[in-house]
């Protein structure tokens, strides 16, 4: 029975090789290599050439491209406007040009740019960023929202968070390849084109899943960083009446080598705030104070992570976090309750 | 807005295209904020991570051999939940007292030490207890070496391995050390050095007679 079994396997396997690896061939021929090298040799005369225009391909079907780009998204955008949010006035511009060039004076061009949507895209994101983030990071101080929302709104974040939606190949601009600027407003375009089909909210969801979302496997210090740690601890403790940072060493080994590690921790009233460790006592004392802000602000690495769930309200009246010279639990309460 | 590419461009010279003509056509962006930024927090946890730990040994009667699979296990930190063959993460140990090592059975007199000069007639066999005469510190050195596999990193990591025949350790390791392993077997107490005084106070089962000859 078991020799059949093998038998079937054999059989099985065979046809398999057969039909995948059997090309008909013994060897690569003998004009391959010398082909290849001319080839190449071509190429590296010709020198770097600039990078293929997809749109320029044959089976290029830019109707087919945005009715793909919307099912993708599983987004419900308005064609029309999807096509407007896609098209630079650079573009427009260009197509002007060309019209002119063959001797039409006035060119009149039904297509509409994406200017205004850029704009209000810009506006209507920044909004919805910087909500959610205080919604989302309730305890962080005000300027760290503040720099977060920078950061999420730089050139670079939009630009690949741009690409990597799919927009590259189908923006209509004059630049090729298009510049990261161009990347940025067409996804502030975007922003707005689905502002217009459907509703703010469902656009904050787009913005959330899409741009806020980058910050999940990001660590917020390194972004921003209370730039006083000792002082601005010591004014939180002040504030909150309790007694004053009290820096302990608490270990620390290899002292007579260069790779010193001391480990200081941060009390207050004997109650442990933060630890650090330093190449100096100096370094680890830094840390401890950053530690120890990281934890009461809730972004250290072990508090709750960013909820990407939220859903934020831009039409509620605005309430901005604590600022840092303001941060104290009390304080907090009444703001997170209020 | 219909010239925005030229008002970008900047006539170059030839010799600075050429030059930056890989990055000018694979348009490279500025990687400021996508390459990530360690925070100086996690500076710190790194550098607590790979911080190398020194360690303390007493070889007071203690079994070499035995006693090796410990030093090892710190030498090469293996006890660390970051061990990788190809990661350095291996701490120093400080063995003391190593003239009072104690071999087991009759080690001293039965182990052989082999070296050879690599000139016809150079093989020599010295004895455990030969060894120990001539250098405190060879046994407990040579059981490490002989306790981990051969390979290039061996010579490396024996070389945070610190061996003083008694308890004098210079100044500047003893102030490094931060931790000491944990004896594998308790020291006895000799009776030659219980006090006379505390030997005759102590509890007796019998007196023997005052006539009795001890021998």
């Amino acid at each position: 029975m078991s020799s059949l079994r093998t038998c079937a396997r054999a059989a099985i396997r065979i046809q398999k090789l057969t039909s995948v690896i059997y090309t008909g061939e013994r060897g690569i021929k003998r004009w391959v290599a010398p082909t290849l090298r001319v080839i190449n040799k071509r190429k590296a005369k010709l020198g770097p050439q600039p990078e293929p225009r997809r749109s320029n391909f044959l089976d290029w079907n830019y109707n087919a491209e945005i009715f793909a780009f919307n099912k993708r998204l599983s987004e419900n955008f308005d064609v029309e406007l999807l096509q407007q949010a896609f098209t630079h006035r650079s573009y427009v511009a260009q197509e002007e040009q060309k019209q002119r060039e063959v001797g039409i004076e006035n060119p009149e061009l039904s297509i509409k740019d994406n200017t205004d949507l850029i704009v209000e895209g810009k506006c209507l994101t920044s909004e919805i960023v910087e909500r959610y983030l205080r919604q989302a990071l309730p305890r962080l101080p005000e300027e760290g929202i503040l720099k977060l929302k920078d950061y999420l709104l730089s050139e670079e974040i939009v630009a690949k968070v741009s690409v990597q939606i799919g927009t590259k190949d189908i923006i209509l601009s004059e630049d090729h390849p298009v510049r990261q600027e161009t990347l940025v407003n067409t996804f502030f375009a975007l922003v707005a084109a689905l502002a217009r089909s459907n509703d703010v909210v469902h656009t904050s969801f787009f913005v959330r899943d899409f741009l806020i979302a980058t910050l999940s496997d990001k660590e917020i210090l390194s972004i921003w960083t209370p730039s006083h740690p000792f002082q601005t601890l010591d004014a939180i403790l002040n504030r909150e009446k309790r007694g004053s940072a009290d820096f302990r060493l608490t270990a620390q080994t290899g002292v007579n080598t260069i790779l010193a590690a001391y480990q200081v921790a941060v009390y207050s009233d004997q109650q442990f705030l933060g630890i650090g460790t330093g190449e100096t006592v100096q370094v680890a004392k830094n840390i401890a104070a950053l530690d120890a802000l990281q934890r009461m602000f809730g972004i250290a690495d072990f508090s709750r992570p960013i909820p990407f769930n939220l859903t934020v309200d831009v039409s509620s009246q605005r309430t901005e976090n604590l600022p840092l010279t303001k941060w104290c639990t009390e304080n907090l309460k009444h703001t997170v309750g209020g | 807005m219909g010239n925005v590419s030229s008002k970008n461009f900047v006539p170059r010279s030839r010799k600075f295209v050429r030059r930056n003509q890989k990055s000018f056509f694979q348009h490279k962006h500025d990687r400021k904020y996508l390459t990530s930024i360690m925070s100086a927090v996690k500076r710190a946890q790194q550098w607590a991570t790979f911080a190398r730990t020194w360690h303390l040994f007493d070889a007071t009667w203690q079994n070499p051999f035995d006693s090796a699979q410990v030093i090892i296990k710190h030498l090469m930190g293996l006890h660390k939940p970051i061990y990788h063959p190809m990661n350095d993460c291996g701490d120093h140990v400080v063995v003391m007292n190593s003239r009072d090592i104690a071999l087991p059975g009759d080690e001293w007199r039965k182990r052989v030490y082999f070296h050879h000069t690599t000139y016809p007639g150079g093989a020599s066999w010295t004895l455990a207890w030969e060894l120990h005469n001539k250098n405190p510190t060879l046994v407990i050195k040579k059981a490490v070496y002989n306790g981990m596999d051969g390979n290039l990193q061996r010579r490396h990591t024996m070389q945070r391995l610190h061996v003083f025949p008694d308890d004098k350790i210079p100044e500047e390791i003893l102030k490094n050390i931060s931790n000491q392993i944990r004896y594998l077997r308790p020291v006895p107490t000799r009776l030659d050095h219980i006090s006379p005084e505390e030997v005759e106070n102590y509890p007796k089962i019998v007196d023997y007679p005052k006539q009795y000859i001890l021998r």
